[in-house]
C-alpha cells in the first residue's frame, strides 16, 4: 500500500498489520516485522516476550497504557475507522507530548488527503493509503499553510 | 478590537484558497459530496431546505463599521438584500450560490473576517457579553480572553473532529448577558479572597433535546492556565464522548453520565500532562491582546480634569436636556437604551425586531447605515447579541436625540428591546432542514396580536423564545415563555414552556400543556399574560410570579379557556 513518510513516497513498505487472531511469527523465522495491537502488546511485554515492536491502535485505545514502554517502539499505527472520528488526534498528541514517543507515528485506515496537514500537526509524521492518492494535491495540502495559530508540533513531512 | 497581523492575513489568504480549491474538486467531482460536506462545514456552509446557507464568524459578536459595511455590500451583491443576525452572535446569509462561496469568502478576508468553524463537531465561535467593556458591573473585559479562545481554537490540530460541536461562551460581568450555564463550557472571570482574577469554570450545559444547566467544575482557574484547562476538558470530551448517537454526543451527556466529580478528576489527570506549547500562552500575548481593547475616552463629568489637561471642551456641557421633552424619545431611551459606565456615554440596543419584519433580519440598506452611524456615534464598532439585536456601546449621550432619529428612519429604533415582541426566534420550517414546524409566522401572529406598545410596557421585561425543533436554537428552554415546534401527523403544533431563565440563575422552562394549535398560539400567551398580569406583585417579573405561583394558575388560564 502506498506510503508517504517523512515527506517521501516509500517503496517498501514492509510492516504487516497482525490480527488478534493470527499467530505471532515464529522465533528467528520471521521476515516481516509485524504490527499487533495493543492489547495483545502489553500482554507480550507482561509475559517479558519481547517479539514485537509496533503495533497498531483502535480509536478506543488508551494509550497511557504505553507509559513504560515507549522507549522499545520502533512504529505505532494510528488507525482511523472512519474520517470522521477524531479520537486518533488525541491519541497522535498524547503520545508525542505527554509520552515522548520519537518513533514513526503513522496514519492508516479512512485517510483522506484534507486531514493529513491536521494528521501532522497532531505529531503523525506517516501515512498509509489503501489506494494511491494524487501525490501533488497531497503537497499542495500540507504546504499550503505558511503559519497556524498553534507552533505546533514540527511539522515532520517538511524534513 | 483585535487587529489582524500580517499572520492573520495571510493565514486567512491561505483558507481561502484551499476552500476554493476544494469547491472546484467537488464540482469537477473529484471530492464526494460527504466529504466536501465536513469541509464546507468547517467554512460556515451549510445545504439547506431550499439553497445553501452561509454562516459568518461574527467573533465574540464584535464588528468594526468597516465589517458591518461589508457584510452590507455581500448582503447586496451575493444574496437578496439581507442577512440574519444568529443565537450565536454570528450572520446568516440564506442564498448565497456555491460558486460564489469563495469569492464571498475573498471579500470577508479583506476586511478580516471569515466562516472557520460557524458549523462542524469542532470549537465553534465564542460568545460573550456584548455590553462588554461598556458596562459597569464588569471585574475584567472578557473580549480579550475570547480572542485568545479564538485563536486558540482555530484549526486546532487535536479539536476539528470531536463527536460533536462544541460552544464556549466567556463573561467578565456580575450579571451574564452570555448564558454561560447553558454552553459547553462557560467561562466566568471572578476574583479570588486575596483579590486575583481567576475564570469559574463551568461545563456540560446546553439547550438541545436534553437540556442541562451547566455545573461547576473548576471554582477558580488562575487566567494563566486557561488554554491548558481548556485543551484537558477537550481532550476528555474528545476521547470519551459518544460517537454513536448523534443526539447524545454532547460534552454535557458525558458530564452527566460521569458525574461532575468522575469528569473533574479525569480533566485534572489531563491538566497535569497539558503543557504543550500549542495550548499554552505568554504573559506578553495576553498582555497585547488587553492593549488592545482601551477603554471609551471618558466623557462623564465625574472625572475632574487638570486645567492644563488638552482634552478638547467636554460636549456633554452642551447636552441638550430638551430631548427628554419627547416621550416617544423616552420611550425608547428607557426601553432600548444601557448605563454606560462612563456618565456621558450611554449603551444603545438596535432592535431587529421591527413590525413586518423577521426577528433578526438586518437588510444591506441598514448595515451600510448603521455603520456609518457606528463611525459616528459609537466609535466605529458594532455588537450583536444573542437575542439577535445589535448594540453601539459607547453613544454620547448628547447625541441621542439624533441617533434616535437617524435609527428611526432606519427602522431601527422600535422601543421593544427585553419587551415581548423582542423574541428570540430560529428560522424554522422555512429555511433549516432540520425544523418540524415554521416559527417566523408565529412570530408574526404574536407581534400582530400584541401590537400595542402601551400593553407592552406595561407587561414589562418578558422573553418569548421559539424553536421549530428539539435542537432549540431559538433557545426555548430558557425563556419565560419557550414555544417549541412539534410535528404530529404533518401538522405543526406548538408545544409551550414557562418560567425558563437565561440570567444568573438560569433555569429550564416547565411544560405547561398539550401542544397548542398553530392558530390559537398568540391567544394562548394573550391567556398566560392575563394571569400574570392579575396575580403579580408590584415589581414581580414574569420568571419570579412563575417561581413564587408554579405552573398550575398558568395552565388553568390557557386550558380552561381553550376546553
Amino acid at each position: 500500500m502506498p506510503l508517504l513518510r517523512n515527506g517521501q513516497w516509500v517503496k517498501q513498505n514492509p510492516w504487516i498489520r497482525l490480527e488478534d487472531d493470527e499467530p505471532l511469527p515464529q522465533s528467528n523465522k520471521a521476515e516481516v516485522p509485524v504490527v499487533c495491537s495493543l492489547e495483545r502488546y502489553i500482554a507480550l511485554e507482561n509475559q517479558h516476550q519481547h517479539l514485537v515492536s509496533g503495533i497498531w491502535l483502535n480509536a478506543a485505545d488508551d494509550v497511557l497504557q504505553l507509559h513504560d514502554h515507549v522507549d522499545h517502539l520502533q512504529l505505532v499505527v494510528v488507525d482511523f475507522a472512519v474520517y470522521t472520528d477524531g479520537r486518533g488526534y488525541s491519541q497522535a498528541r498524547m503520545l508525542r507530548t505527554q509520552l515522548q514517543f520519537s518513533g514513526e507515528l503513522r496514519a492508516s485506515g479512512d485517510i483522506r488527503p484534507d486531514q493529513m496537514l491536521f494528521m501532522a500537526r497532531a505529531g503523525i509524521d506517516s501515512f498509509e493509503f489503501s489506494e494511491q492518492p494524487d501525490e501533488k494535491l497531497i503537497e499542495r495540502i500540507l504546504f499550503r499553510f505558511t503559519t497556524n495559530y498553534q507552533p505546533s508540533y514540527a511539522l515532520p513531512i517538511a524534513g | 478590537m483585535y487587529q489582524y497581523t500580517e499572520h492573520d492575513r495571510s493565514f486567512l489568504k491561505e483558507r481561502v484558497a484551499e476552500f476554493r480549491e476544494q469547491t472546484e474538486r467537488r464540482l469537477r467531482n473529484e471530492l464526494g459530496e460527504d466529504e466536501y460536506k465536513q469541509l464546507r462545514l468547517r467554512n460556515g456552509l451549510y445545504l439547506q431546505r431550499k439553497a445553501y446557507m452561509l454562516r459568518v464568524a461574527i467573533p465574540y459578536g464584535l464588528l468594526s463599521s468597516a465589517q458591518l459595511k461589508k457584510l452590507g455590500h455581500i448582503a447586496r451583491v451575493y444574496d437578496k438584500d439581507y442577512g440574519h443576525i444568529t443565537t450565536r452572535q454570528n450572520i446568516q446569509y440564506n442564498w448565497p450560490q456555491l460558486e460564489e462561496v469563495p469569492q464571498i469568502l475573498e471579500e470577508l478576508a479583506d476586511v478580516d473576517m471569515h466562516a472557520i468553524q460557524t458549523s462542524g463537531n469542532c470549537i465553534r465561535n465564542t460568545t460573550t457579553d456584548p455590553l462588554a467593556g461598556a458596562i459597569a458591573d464588569e471585574i475584567e473585559d472578557p473580549r480579550p480572553w475570547c480572542e485568545l479562545i479564538r485563536q486558540w481554537s482555530t484549526l486546532h490540530p487535536e479539536f476539528n473532529w470531536l463527536p460533536r460541536k462544541f460552544k464556549i461562551a466567556v463573561t467578565g460581568a456580575l450579571s451574564d448577558r452570555a448564558a454561560v450555564q447553558v454552553h459547553d463550557i462557560g467561562l466566568r472571570l471572578v476574583k479570588n479572597t486575596v483579590g486575583e482574577t481567576g475564570f469559574e469554570v463551568l461545563v456540560g450545559g446546553g439547550l438541545g433535546r436534553t437540556p442541562y444547566i451547566g455545573q461547576v467544575i473548576n471554582e477558580f482557574l488562575p487566567t494563566q492556565h486557561l488554554l491548558t484547562y481548556l485543551s484537558a476538558i477537550l481532550r476528555v470530551y474528545n476521547l470519551e464522548g459518544r460517537r454513536d448517537n448523534l443526539y447524545k454526543a454532547r460534552i454535557k451527556i458525558l458530564v452527566n453520565a460521569l458525574g461532575i466529580d468522575a469528569f473533574r478528576d479525569k480533566v485534572d489527570a489531563q491538566w497535569q500532562h497539558c503543557n504543550d506549547i500549542d495550548d499554552t500562552f505568554t504573559q506578553t500575548q495576553i498582555d497585547e491582546l488587553k492593549a488592545m481593547f482601551p477603554a471609551a475616552p471618558t466623557l462623564g463629568t465625574v472625572i475632574l480634569r487638570n486645567a492644563s489637561d488638552d482634552t478638547p471642551e467636554t460636549p456633554e456641557v452642551n447636552q441638550p436636556d430638551q430631548m427628554f421633552s419627547n416621550p416617544l424619545f423616552n420611550q425608547w431611551y428607557q426601553s432600548n437604551t444601557r448605563a454606560h459606565r462612563d456618565s456621558g456615554r450611554r449603551i444603545v440596543y438596535v432592535s431587529l425586531k421591527a413590525p413586518g419584519q423577521p426577528a433578526g433580519d438586518i437588510t444591506a440598506d441598514q448595515m451600510e447605515s448603521l455603520a456609518a452611524l457606528a463611525d459616528q456615534y459609537s466609535l466605529g464598532e458594532i455588537r450583536t447579541t444573542h437575542e439577535q439585536n445589535l448594540v453601539l456601546a459607547h453613544v454620547p449621550v448628547n447625541a441621542l436625540f439624533d441617533l434616535w432619529k437617524a435609527l428611526g428612519g432606519l427602522k431601527l429604533a422600535t422601543p421593544n428591546l427585553g419587551k415581548l415582541t423582542d423574541m428570540i426566534v430560529c428560522p424554522g420550517l422555512d429555511y433549516c432542514s432540520l425544523a418540524n414546524a415554521g416559527t417566523l409566522q408565529i412570530y408574526d401572529q404574536i407581534y400582530k396580536h400584541f401590537d400595542n406598545l402601551d400593553y407592552m410596557h406595561e407587561l414589562g421585561d418578558i422573553s418569548i423564545k421559539i424553536s421549530g425543533c428539539m435542537n432549540a436554537c431559538g433557545h426555548h428552554h430558557v425563556g419565560d415563555i419557550g414555544i417549541l415546534g412539534v410535528d404530529k401527523g404533518g401538522v405543526e403544533w406548538y408545544q409551550l414552556t414557562i418560567g425558563g431563565h437565561a440570567g444568573n440563575a438560569a433555569s429550564l422552562g416547565q411544560r405547561l400543556g398539550r401542544a397548542i394549535a398553530k392558530s390559537e398560539v398568540a391567544s394562548a400567551i394573550e391567556l398566560i399574560l392575563k394571569a400574570y398580569i392579575e396575580l403579580r406583585e408590584p415589581y414581580e417579573s414574569f420568571h419570579e410570579s412563575v417561581q413564587r405561583l408554579g405552573t398550575t394558575p398558568f395552565k388553568e388560564s390557557v386550558y380552561a379557556t381553550a376546553a
